[in-house]
């Protein structure tokens, strides 16, 4: 299992330096686990920094933040942010460079491998917990996760409670970073569109039933656009009212605003905000599952971006989050692109 | 008027309130708790479901009333139609202490002069039966903290309470004794013994409590001195401003009504009162851009303090029942009791 | 059965004045109830203006309760419901109910001066208290209007401000010079300190945008004017007008129902939220 301490120690070098404003990493969650999203300022505070399998949330999400505030400070502290990424948040970081979101210079990314385990899910977790609390998640040299309780340890195979889209993931270890902890090990995957091509071999009308019944759960918390580092529009058409307003956006621009989306949490409004959801996050989604871990009502969201995955590779034969000089599958056009979707 | 009712019994006390429409905590397909309609095969369980049964009483869409224009020859006429919730009389077995309590709250707000006339229709025609935690639903129950606990009775028109064969059954209101006197039969008078066993029980759920915050009071006091701290801005780092905290919140009641159009020629429409969060950026943003609120520290203390400050001046209570579901739910582990304990240890 | 607090009455809009063109334009509506007249309000009281399929929003009434046939509203193009107000013609019918907030304690001003200031449409606000004055003019001592507004354009009230100047000091500024301009320029506050009110037996009312009134206050303030002496009326985003949607607080007040009128004294010890 990568270890921290030698990020710790390169966080502390950089926070002493003064070569970033604040590190972005995981601290101890308030009620033992998961973990929870840690920010740093001071040399000091990086012991509170931590690795273990519930180190679940895509940090990258907060660059997003991150950048509103820079646009606000007056001057701008342009320093880089530091921020601890596993393999899947390093392919948000290419996503976001590619679109030209950030810069390369905006971040000191300090990579972990999650080699041949990942994160845990929340509900296998709790399901194999049965009540007990957990103390301590680690990964041994047989690659089982062994969970301290105060009734002792038990052991599992990483496979039994490890996240769907770890057991799906092609690139366990960081793809771009300044520092890297741990290997560059893949595990093994058979099928990697594995949940979606289970929904696939539904008949449709199985899987407008399915969908339906949990589109029809949502309560709009948006919280799968909040945890998600692409849903980083300033204006998103679900919002009730256009959010970046100037003093020089005219009434008209304001009033004019198409209502795309009622804010009725109704069927019909549910299904168009997870599809416009799902479509803009074709070819940029990482499949980091946050959206899915996110949501209160369990809808399986991760599932719709899933397959626009799939879809761009087998269509496009693109996959997301590898190249920050790849030119984003959305804004290119190659001559040898299949066309039959026009007809 | 105080009862027991064999538990095997409960079953049919259901089948018998068959003019109220029946909703109690269910597990779906997928595992999760959810307040349902009563399908036959009903006992009551004690877990948290993910929606509190606030969604019975104020549901996130209501419509307030409906508008259709229409032309005949040149005159043209707008009928706005006034529409009211269905006049339905229901039950909700199985409410917990603290949700019922959050009624109790809701009470408050809607009723405050004028009267809301929506949930007041709801709320008169809704029995809440409550049942008292023996054990807490979830480990980050903290009711005890706030002033509740887990066998309170505000809110509730039956308490039930847990007696291993049977139910201790304490109605508190006549809507509550209207229930009873629909299954009359089932019903024993309750004995001497059986309120002491009570008595017992729910001593004994307190203590089974696992988290407390400690000075509720004296932390409303001190937030009235941290509106312009800096430790806002350090507590909402990590939060994601999405709405999770507040919609599923039993006491969160803020709302927007916007107008949803049906049809354009001819004009037909409904207004429409929906559920809205003091975490969206939009909640205060006004026409012009300027937003009073315009960042996540603002809105996290707007959270905090609406729950143990402005509602406690305005009140005299908190306007939090110590569920623990915005900690439990929270995708950042933001936690309400830890906030609210550096708040009170703030500076000292 | 208890009337239903969300439930508009329809009224007519019976004449739109133009008062200012262009992007930031202001249009001044009269309006009365279909079922006749209007409805009992006092003067810095708002109510809330429906335009079906749009939806509803605050505004604040700018006649004086003493006039008794309509109710008039001024109102800047502003979003999706003032625009639609404002591409409405005389006869069209829109929603009213209200009135909603405390209102200027008026008979408390009794044998004061009243200064008023404004700036933009902030005047509207402030024109219900100025008409009611002024038909009640031996109640009160020294009237005063100091208004501003961007440029000499977006004056609203134009024809009644001229006229408004035989019968009280009006003193006028715009921000920046135009030619022919021949008042103050400068922001509003600024033409306070140039005006300097005196602050012995004398109201300060404001309202303006939220950075203009909290310049003129502290204008107001270097003045010596006391808190007590000084009032403004604040505004925030509304739904239901109540108290009851959360949405306007500042502190443990709702802007719509405990506001939106509030003297310096009471308004400098809520949370500055607005």
């Amino acid at each position: 299992m990568a270890k921290i301490d030698t990020l710790k120690e390169e966080a502390r070098k950089l926070l002493q330096d003064g070569k970033v404003k604040y590190i972005i990493g995981y601290g101890a969650g308030s009620n033992g686990w998961p973990a929870a999203p840690l920010f740093i300022k001071q040399p000091e505070d990086v012991d509170k920094l931590i690795w273990d399998p519930t180190c679940i949330h895509n940090l990258v999400r907060f660059l997003v933040d991150e950048k509103r505030r820079k646009g606000k400070e007056k001057p701008p502290d342009k320093r880089p942010v530091g921020i601890f990424v596993k393999g899947c948040d390093s392919r948000a970081i290419v996503v976001l460079l590619q679109e030209k979101f950030i810069e390369r210079g905006d971040v000191y990314i300090l990579g972990i491998s999650c080699e041949k385990a990942g994160v845990v899910d929340d509900a296998k977790l709790a399901k194999k917990l049965a009540g007990k609390k957990v103390i301590t998640i680690e990964v041994d040299d047989e690659n089982r996760f062994v969970l301290t309780t105060a009734g002792g340890k038990i052991e599992v195979p990483v496979e039994e409670l490890l996240a769907e889209r770890c057991l799906e993931c092609r690139a366990n270890f960081p793809v771009i970073y300044d520092v890297l902890s741990g290997e560059k090990t893949k595990r093994a995957v058979d099928k990697p569109f594995g949940s979606v091509e289970k929904i696939e071999s539904l008949p449709v009308e199985e899987r407008w039933a399915f969908w339906k019944e949990q589109i029809d759960k949502c309560i709009r918390c948006y919280a799968c656009r909040s945890a998600c580092p692409m849903c980083y529009c300033d204006e998103c058409v679900v919002d009730s009212i256009q959010l970046a307003v100037s003093a020089d956006t005219t009434a008209d621009e304001k009033a004019g605003r198409i209502k795309w989306i009622q804010r009725s949490a109704a069927p019909s409004e549910n299904m168009i905000y997870h599809l416009v959801r799902a479509i803009h996050l074709g070819g940029r989604c990482i499949d980091c599952g946050e959206c899915e871990r996110v949501c209160p009502l369990d809808i399986p969201l991760r599932l719709l971006n899933k397959k626009l995955e799939k879809e761009a590779k087998e269509l496009f034969d693109y996959e997301v989050g590898f190249d920050p000089d790849l030119p984003a599958l959305i804004s290119s056009f190659r001559d040898d692109d299949p066309q039959d979707f026009i007809r | 008027m105080e009862k027991t009712l064999a538990k095997k019994d409960f079953p049919q006390w259901v089948k018998k309130l068959t003019s109220w429409k029946i909703y109690l905590p269910k597990k779906d397909a997928g595992g999760r708790w959810n307040y349902a309609e009563a399908d036959g095969e009903d006992v009551l369980e004690t877990r948290q479901a993910t929606l509190p049964p606030k969604t019975i009483l104020f549901p996130q869409n209501e419509i307030l009333l409906e508008f259709s224009k229409s032309r005949k020859g040149n005159a043209e006429t707008l009928e706005v139609k006034e529409v009211l919730p269905p006049a339905e009389p229901t039950v909700v077995f199985g409410v917990r202490p603290c949700e019922a309590k959050a009624a109790w709250l809701l009470d408050e707000v809607f009723a405050s002069e004028p009267r809301d006339i929506y949930y007041w229709m709801r709320r008169e025609n809704t029995t809440l039966v409550g049942l008292a935690c023996t054990p807490p639903p979830s480990d980050n129950c903290f009711c005890t903290s706030v002033e509740g606990s887990p066998h309170a009775e505000e809110g509730s028109d039956i308490l039930l309470t847990d007696l291993g064969d049977k139910y201790y059954v304490r109605s508190l209101t006549a809507k509550g004794e209207a229930l009873i006197n629909a299954a009359k039969g089932l019903f024993e008078e309750a004995k001497p013994e059986d309120r002491k066993k009570v008595k017992a029980v729910h001593t004994e759920s307190e203590k089974k409590i696992q988290r407390e915050l400690k000075g509720a009071r004296a932390v409303s006091e001190k937030l009235k001195t941290m509106f312009d701290s800096p430790f806002w801005d350090e507590e909402a780092m990590s939060c994601l401003r999405c709405g999770i905290c507040t919609y599923i919140c039993p006491s969160c009641h803020c709302f927007d009504i916007n107008d949803e159009i049906i049809d354009t020629t001819p004009l037909r429409g409904k207004r429409v009162r929906t559920w809205d969060t003091c975490q969206f950026p939009d909640f205060t943003m006004h026409s012009s851009g300027h937003n009073p609120r315009p960042d996540k520290a603002s809105r996290l203390r707007q959270r905090l303090l609406h729950k143990f400050q402005y509602f406690v001046q305005v009140y005299d209570k908190f306007m939090c029942v110590g569920c623990g579901r915005c900690i439990t739910m929270c995708p950042v582990g933001i936690d309400i009791i830890k906030v609210l304990e550096k708040v009170r240890d703030h500076g000292a | 059965m208890e009337p239903n607090v969300y439930l508009p009455r329809l009224a007519k809009i019976i004449q739109i004045k133009e008062e200012v063109g262009g992007a930031r334009a202001v249009k001044t509506f009269r309006t009365e109830l279909v079922n006749g007249g209007r409805f009992d309000y006092r003067c810095g009281q708002c109510a809330m203006l429906s335009v079906f399929g749009k939806g509803e929003a605050m505004i604040s009434i700018s006649s004086s309760p003493l006039v008794k046939d309509f109710m008039q509203f001024s109102i800047l193009r502003s979003g999706r419901v003032t625009a639609a107000l404002h591409d409405m013609e005389a006869g069209d019918l829109i929603g009213i109910r209200g009135p909603y907030g405390n209102g200027f304690p008026i008979d408390d001003w009794k044998g004061k001066n009243l200064v008023f200031i404004g700036g933009g449409i902030g005047l509207a606000p402030l024109w219900s208290i100025v008409q009611t004055a002024l038909l009640r003019r031996k109640e009160f001592g020294g009237l005063s209007l100091i208004y501003g507004a961007r440029t000499s354009a977006d004056i609203v009230f134009k024809d009644e401000l001229r006229e408004l100047k035989s019968q009280m000091p009006v003193h006028l500024s715009i921000d920046v010079a135009e030619p022919d301009w021949k008042e103050f320029i400068g922001f509003v506050p600024t033409n306070v300190l140039d005006k300097k009110p005196a602050p012995a037996g004398t109201i300060a009312i404001t309202c303006g945008p939220p950075i203009m009134i909290k310049f003129v206050i502290k204008n107001l303030k270097d003045l010596h004017f006391e808190d007590e002496q000084i009032y403004t009326t604040v505004e925030n985003k509304m739904k239901c007008g109540i108290g009851k949607c959360g949405r306007c607080n500042i502190g443990f007040h709702y802007v719509c129902k405990d506001g939106p009128v509030y003297s310096w004294a009471e308004l400098r010890t809520l949370p500055q939220e607005y």
